[in-house]
């Protein structure tokens, strides 16, 4: 039966029709990915409203899965081109991606996170066929204290997130980018925070301006300080074999940012963005020699990639299984499913068995498209690297405008876009890392309003923190990461052996 | 200024009559203060899809979030008033917008049609020790102010949901608040609260297939799941919640007050037979929508009660400080 609703599947987007329009949902989705300020959730969500009136379901849902794997796969080559991440997912590319490509390695680093992103996909994809049911008991052990160290955790690897090795700069980057998270309506009492009566304030300050200012404007600046390179990068071909040894030497490290983003990915409210940063501490954190992480390791974009498009199919399994989005994109897509007619969560596997494996299929050929049509992209945008800076950076500054302002179509986030470009430009200056930033902001509304509902819960207690298994462990391993951040482990370790 | 712009328009939609009688002439813009997708949004998708048929012109879903949806229903409020720009809202947001300080005007400055009823449910966890309505309500009045529930925040459908349990039992309840129903869902699922009232499509197949425990709807009468599936209204085990009932969100389509009569009545004739529609019916039925069509003047006058009850129930806990009085909210 499973391999006759397969069979059906690929027999569906192979049809003449369906495979265009997933190859044109792939190309849009990687095109809105790459333009910084249109995300993944915001393509899906253009294209919900777009695929209303198609007639055939199966269609739509092809187009809808295409525009995801593309959006989230797409991102990565601005931030590895510009250093301006495309999408939220793919800001952890930007670290190694764009050294490399100012080392003329463009080329390469954009094969490696296709491949990557492709390679994380299928997997994830392995998992929902396989272990949806497991997994999805797994999303639901998550409760508001583990939600809570989760995102200290995610605050906590800021310190090995830069590339100086500063732990500390690291810290104070990702504190100020959960300070910037607090403002706005809390969402326990939705008491106005740091809003001064101001209704913009009062909704928040959205991620999204908040990176393209952060990344943005400093290379856009730095194009036009006196004296800055007016060479033009030479583009260093490219060994497409080269790329594969570099993914295949890596493997282990690529279901390793499998399992994270997958996990990420099932997680409700976590998203691709945590699953990149994850699988990059990951990746950085088991690996030998890592000295040059942050200055073009092709080890980061691997990592980086494969665990933002692992959280695809991750977040896809709440999805089917409970009707819970795992992650904003996989919302979006929840709603648009139900738009056609079909209706994930429990009674799925009942009312319409061969979704599951529709799904499952349409993710595996969208992310084989991806790879084919992004390398071929590629080919086109590396050459933005040869382009002069000083008449590039002008295109890149109005693209970073309107991507601001389409989000909500709300000039106040051009605003706030503006705001932090220049705390950007500023902490460029003296080597802060922007980042930590971007993950406080992220993480910051999760772990305020998750200790508090906590601690809501069990009137005002910490006791029941100790009574959960994966809190504990989260909490041990937030200890361990403090005590060899700040050299205190080092120091404990020093003192044991003297005393013996 | 605003009235003289809307006293202006008025003038010169009387002055030429030729104006009017050609409407539409042009794509109409439905704005939905909310994003794509969303249950207002599919609702508005679906009754625009009909209307645009009757009217013979297209109608574009413009999504516009933000503001818990007070940023696009201030944009239509303050664009000109052409009969080309409507607004679709979910009315316990749309009737309380005075209240958060927004705007002046409340919803008898709309004309408004209303279209659909989702009522609440009162979900627990499948492990919960409460099987019927009446456990629940006794636990509440045993422990007062610690059984929690499980909300998508303040002024969620779920907390005016969960305000009606707080008056039936007449004691408190310990208000969680999540971001957005998923998550409170989710918490209800494993277990972390001991009840969730938010919007009963919310999780319509989880208390089918057993996953959570439906012990009553906030509707006036009873509703079929599914075949042999039936969610009790809270009216059978407590007849005095009449007075708070129905509680659920309702949503509908509005214009701002103004437009000449003739275009009113080509919205009139497009509306009804957009909620007639098979696709539209079907899509209400899936969802456990109560279809409950209601004219421009049908909709004011259930507006009246409808808006008075949300508007205390957020007053009294507080979410708002402008008094409803002052906008002649009635208590219930």
């Amino acid at each position: 039966m499973t391999f006759q609703y397969l069979l059906d599947a690929c027999l569906n987007v192979l049809s003449p029709a369906n495979f265009l329009m997933l190859a044109a949902a792939v190309l849009a989705g990687l095109i809105m990915g790459m333009l910084p300020g249109l995300s993944a959730t915001m393509a899906i969500a253009l294209l919900t409203g777009l695929t209303y009136n198609v007639g055939d379901h199966q269609t739509a849902i092809i187009a809808l899965l295409g525009v995801y794997v593309g959006a989230i796969s797409g991102g990565c080559q601005s931030a590895i081109l510009l250093n301006i991440p495309g999408t939220p997912a793919s800001a952890a590319t930007a670290l190694d991606g764009f050294p490399m490509a100012r080392q003329g390695n463009g080329g390469l680093a954009i094969f490696i996170a296709t491949t990557a992103s492709c390679l994380g996909t299928i997997l994830s994809v392995i998992f929902v066929l396989t272990l949806t049911p497991l997994l999805t008991s797994f999303a639901l052990k998550f409760a508001s204290w583990e939600f809570f160290f989760l995102s200290i955790f995610g605050i906590l690897i800021c310190g090995t997130l830069t590339a100086r090795g500063n732990a500390l700069k690291g810290w104070i980057s990702g504190i100020c980018g959960l300070l910037t998270a607090q403002i706005g309506l809390d969402t326990v009492d939705t008491f106005a925070r740091f809003s001064y009566g101001n209704v913009n304030m009062m909704s928040g300050i959205q991620l999204i301006p908040v990176m393209i200012g952060l990344f943005g404007f400093p290379e856009i600046v730095k194009a036009f300080k006196s004296g800055s390179e007016a060479k033009v990068l030479q583009l260093t071909s490219f060994n497409i074999l080269k790329g594969f040894r570099i993914v295949r030497d890596n493997i282990v490290g690529v279901v390793r940012s499998a399992f994270i983003g997958v996990g990420v990915g099932i997680i409700p409210g976590v998203g691709e963005d945590v699953g990149g940063w994850l699988s990059y501490w990951a990746m950085k954190a088991s690996g030998r020699n890592t000295d040059g992480f942050g200055k073009g390791d092709p080890r980061g974009i691997v990592a980086a990639e494969t665990g933002n498009n692992a959280c695809v199919g991750g977040a896809i399994i709440p999805v089917l299984s409970l009707a819970v989005p795992g992650s904003a994109p996989a919302a979006v897509l929840m709603a648009a499913f139900f738009m056609h007619n079909y209706r994930p969560g429990p009674l799925l596997m009942t009312e319409s068995p061969e979704f599951l494996y529709n799904v499952a299929v349409y993710l595996v050929f969208a992310s084989v498209l991806m790879w084919l049509i992004a390398l071929g992209m590629a080919r086109v945008t590396v050459r933005v690297l040869t382009v002069n800076k000083k008449l590039l950076m002008p295109v890149v500054f109005l693209l970073c405008v309107v991507g601001a302002y389409l989000i909500n179509y709300n000039l106040f986030d051009v605003k706030v876009m503006f705001f932090f470009g220049l705390i950007g430009l500023a902490m460029s200056y003296m080597n802060v890392p922007a980042a930590p930033f971007i993950l406080g902001v992220v993480l910051g509304s999760m772990a305020d309003s998750n200790l508090r509902r906590a601690l809501r819960l069990s009137d005002g207690s910490f006791l029941p923190l100790f009574e959960r298994p994966i809190s504990v462990a989260f909490l041990i391993v937030c200890v361990l990461m403090i005590l060899s951040q700040t050299g205190l482990l080092a120091w404990l370790r020093g003192k044991v052996k003297r005393e013996r | 200024m605003k009235r003289t712009l809307a006293l202006l328009s008025l003038a010169v939609s009387f002055a030429c009559p030729a104006w009017s009688a050609d409407w539409p002439n042009r794509n109409i813009n439905l704005t939905v203060p909310y994003g794509a997708g969303g249950t207002t949004d599919l609702t508005a998708r679906s009754i625009a899809s009909g209307m645009s048929k009757v009217l013979g012109a297209t109608i574009n879903v413009v999504n516009t979030p933000g503001a818990g949806g007070s940023a696009g229903s201030l944009n239509v409020q303050n664009a000109k008033l052409d009969g080309y720009s409507l607004l679709a809202n979910g009315l316990l947001a749309f009737t309380t917008m005075p209240l958060n300080g927004y705007t002046e005007k409340t919803f008898r400055d709309w004309d408004i049609w209303i279209a659909t009823y989702a009522p609440n449910g009162i979900i627990v966890p499948a492990n919960s020790p409460y099987n019927t309505i009446t456990d629940l309500i006794n636990a509440i009045k045993a422990k007062p102010g610690q059984i929690t529930a499980g909300t998508a925040g303040i002024g969620s459908g779920g907390h005016f949901g969960a305000e009606v349990i707080k008056a039936v039992a007449g004691a408190d309840y310990k208000h969680i608040t999540y971001q957005g129903g998923g998550p409170a869902v989710t918490a209800t699922l494993s277990g972390e609260v001991d009840f969730c009232p938010q919007l009963l499509a919310e999780y319509k197949d989880l208390i089918i297939s057993g996953k959570v425990k439906g012990l009553a709807s906030l509707s006036e009468s009873d509703i079929e799941l599914a075949p042999g599936k039936v969610l009790p209204s809270i009216l059978k085990s407590f007849p005095d919640a009449k007075k708070y009932l129905p509680m659920g969100e309702v949503t509908g389509i509005m214009i701002p007050k103004g437009l000449p009569e003739d275009i009113l009545k080509k919205i009139d004739a497009a509306f009804e037979s957009a909620v007639k529609e098979k696709e539209f019916l079907d899509f209400a039925a899936v969802r456990s929508f109560t279809v409950m069509p209601k004219g421009r003047a049908e909709s004011q006058a259930f507006l009246e009660t409808f808006a008075g009850r949300a508007a205390y129930i957020l007053y009294d806990a507080g979410a708002v400080t402008v008094d409803p009085a002052k906008y002649g909210f009635k208590r219930p």
